[in-house]
């Protein structure tokens, strides 16, 4: 009776629900937790065949595994089976998992099963399936507006690079003729010029070469904000160059009696963009001419600095405070109160120099102090092939 | 003298170059659309053309196919004149058959110097 009563504890004592079979599949031992979870009192349920607490279109396949359990009775614990369904006695169906294991004593072949209800962890289950399907959607949905948004954003340049291309060639094609009929007015060769007519036809030929440059300025920034230029590096002779640039802007320099020079040590030959290296250096050139006052002295120095060309524009100008030594390589950025009243320019040039340099794998700077001149410096890899192993 | 054919939509564009090249003591022909380039060029035979690329109906990329299928155009030197500076359209042009590149606004001393080259 005291073994009798420590097994009815130990039966009532489990949070599962436990139930022993016959090898009929007769009820013959249920545990409160059991009646609870069916809704049948206990003597509802003894001597009935368990099929009745499993929905009714699984009954003949449960009698079939109930006959082949008994041919191969083994231990099967929790959650080792498949998802099973439990019905109450009102109807109403829930998930559950069943450990099954057999007995055989006198009184015959027994099957003990410990059934947990998994109503609630299938609910978090699916809570959580259900969260993870909407946040997938979510993702998909995101990912397909930013999808859509990065082709509107590509045909928008695509647009600003076409409308850029016509409007640039609309812009000059005037332009052609202004510049080339001043210039041909100039030579003189139509016939003679008195003075103020050849100076009237050289303000119109001198600012229609600034108003090209404008326009070019503008491309320039247009095409590296839609990062549509592209170097053309080829191996050049640096020092050339050099002599090149400071020659075209020696008129300038000279209108001015500027004392120009170069000093250099440079390399003779260079692997980069020609054309572009030779802006750099006559944009920083016309820059020092522009803002030194008359009679300054401007000198270009070029070096070779392990495998950088280093290349320096130094003046006697205006010079630039140090708080502006950054903003001053920003688009549209002019030096205010320092300039003086010189302001013609698009506030492009060092925007533009600054992309170039930066396009080459160099770097440039500015040394200044107001009214003590400025020096900008910058620097390129000797060749492109250099600039790879840099970048690696 | 030479024979130079100049094709260009706007007239102002012809004469410009126009003046540039008789200065040079050539003799100067004129078309103002692509048709008409193709038509000059056979009856003239000229010793260089300069072809804006940019004209309306057939421009000088079409005037450049049409006149290189010609075995008597296959050698004779077309300069390309255009206004566009894109990347890209100088090597377009050398590949479809031009002999020289020019850019607007041009500089007079550019286009005689390439006019000298090709005619020599």
């Amino acid at each position: 009776m005291l073994l009798e009563r420590r097994f009815r504890e130990l039966l009532e004592a489990a949070p599962d629900a436990i139930m022993q079979v016959d090898a009929e599949g007769r009820i013959i031992l249920l545990n409160r937790v059991a009646e609870d979870m069916f809704g049948y009192s206990r003597d509802e349920l003894l001597g009935q065949p368990v099929e009745a607490l499993i929905p009714h279109e699984l009954h003949a396949r449960h009698a079939e595994h109930r006959a082949h359990y008994r041919q191969n009775p083994m231990t099967r614990t929790m959650g080792s089976g498949l998802a099973l369904e439990a019905i109450r006695k009102d109807g109403s169906r829930f998930p559950v998992e069943i450990s099954l294991s057999p007995s055989e004593s006198v009184e015959g072949f027994r099957v003990t099963a410990i059934i947990r209800d998994t109503t609630e962890r299938r609910t978090a289950e699916e809570r959580l399936h259900k969260v993870q399907e909407e946040y997938t959607q979510r993702l998909a949905e995101t990912n397909a507006e930013l999808a859509m948004t990065n082709r509107e954003l590509e045909r928008a340049n695509r647009l600003k690079s076409e409308f850029l291309a016509s409007m640039s060639h609309e812009l000059r094609t005037p332009l052609h003729t202004i510049i080339g009929f001043s210039e041909l007015l100039g030579e003189k060769l139509e016939g003679p010029l008195n003075e103020k007519q050849m100076r009237f036809v050289q303000h119109i030929h001198k600012d229609s070469l600034h108003l090209l440059e404008l326009i070019n300025d503008v491309l320039d920034i247009s095409k590296i904000e839609a990062d549509r230029l592209e170097l053309r590096p080829e191996a050049f002779d640096f020092a050339a160059l050099v002599a090149e640039s400071v020659a075209s802007v020696r008129s300038l320099a000279e209108a001015k009696s500027h004392i120009l020079e170069t000093a250099s040590d440079v390399p003779t030959a260079v692997e980069a963009d020609r054309l572009r290296i030779k802006q750099i250096l006559v944009n920083l050139l016309s820059n020092a001419i522009k803002f030194t006052p008359e009679g300054g002295r401007i000198r270009l120095e070029a070096r070779v600095q392990e495998s950088f060309v280093v290349v320096s524009v130094c003046d006697t100008g205006v010079g630039i405070p140090p708080e502006e030594h950054e903003s001053i390589f920003e688009k549209f950025h002019q030096v205010g109160a320092t300039t003086k009243g010189v302001r013609e320019g698009t506030g492009l040039g060092l925007a533009i120099t600054k992309r170039l340099v930066e396009q080459h794998g160099g770097g440039i700077w500015v040394q200044s102090e107001p009214e003590q001149g400025s020096t900008f410096s910058f620097k390129l890899p000797m060749s492109s092939a250099e600039r790879k192993t840099q970048g690696a | 003298m030479k024979k130079v054919l100049v094709a260009d939509d706007k007239d102002t564009g012809r004469e410009l170059v126009r003046t540039v090249l008789e200065n040079s003591g050539h003799q100067v022909f004129e078309a103002s659309d692509g048709e008409q380039a193709v038509a000059e060029a056979l009856r003239i035979h000229p010793d260089l053309i300069i072809l804006d690329i940019h004209m309306p109906g057939l421009d000088g990329f079409g005037v450049i196919e049409k006149l290189r299928r010609e075995p008597s155009f296959s050698h004779t030197p077309i300069i390309a004149l255009t206004a566009s500076a894109m990347m890209g359209d100088r090597e377009r042009a050398m590949a479809a058959g031009f002999t020289g590149y020019i850019t607007k606004p041009i500089r007079l001393g550019a286009l005689r110097a390439e006019v000298e080259r090709l005619l020599a």
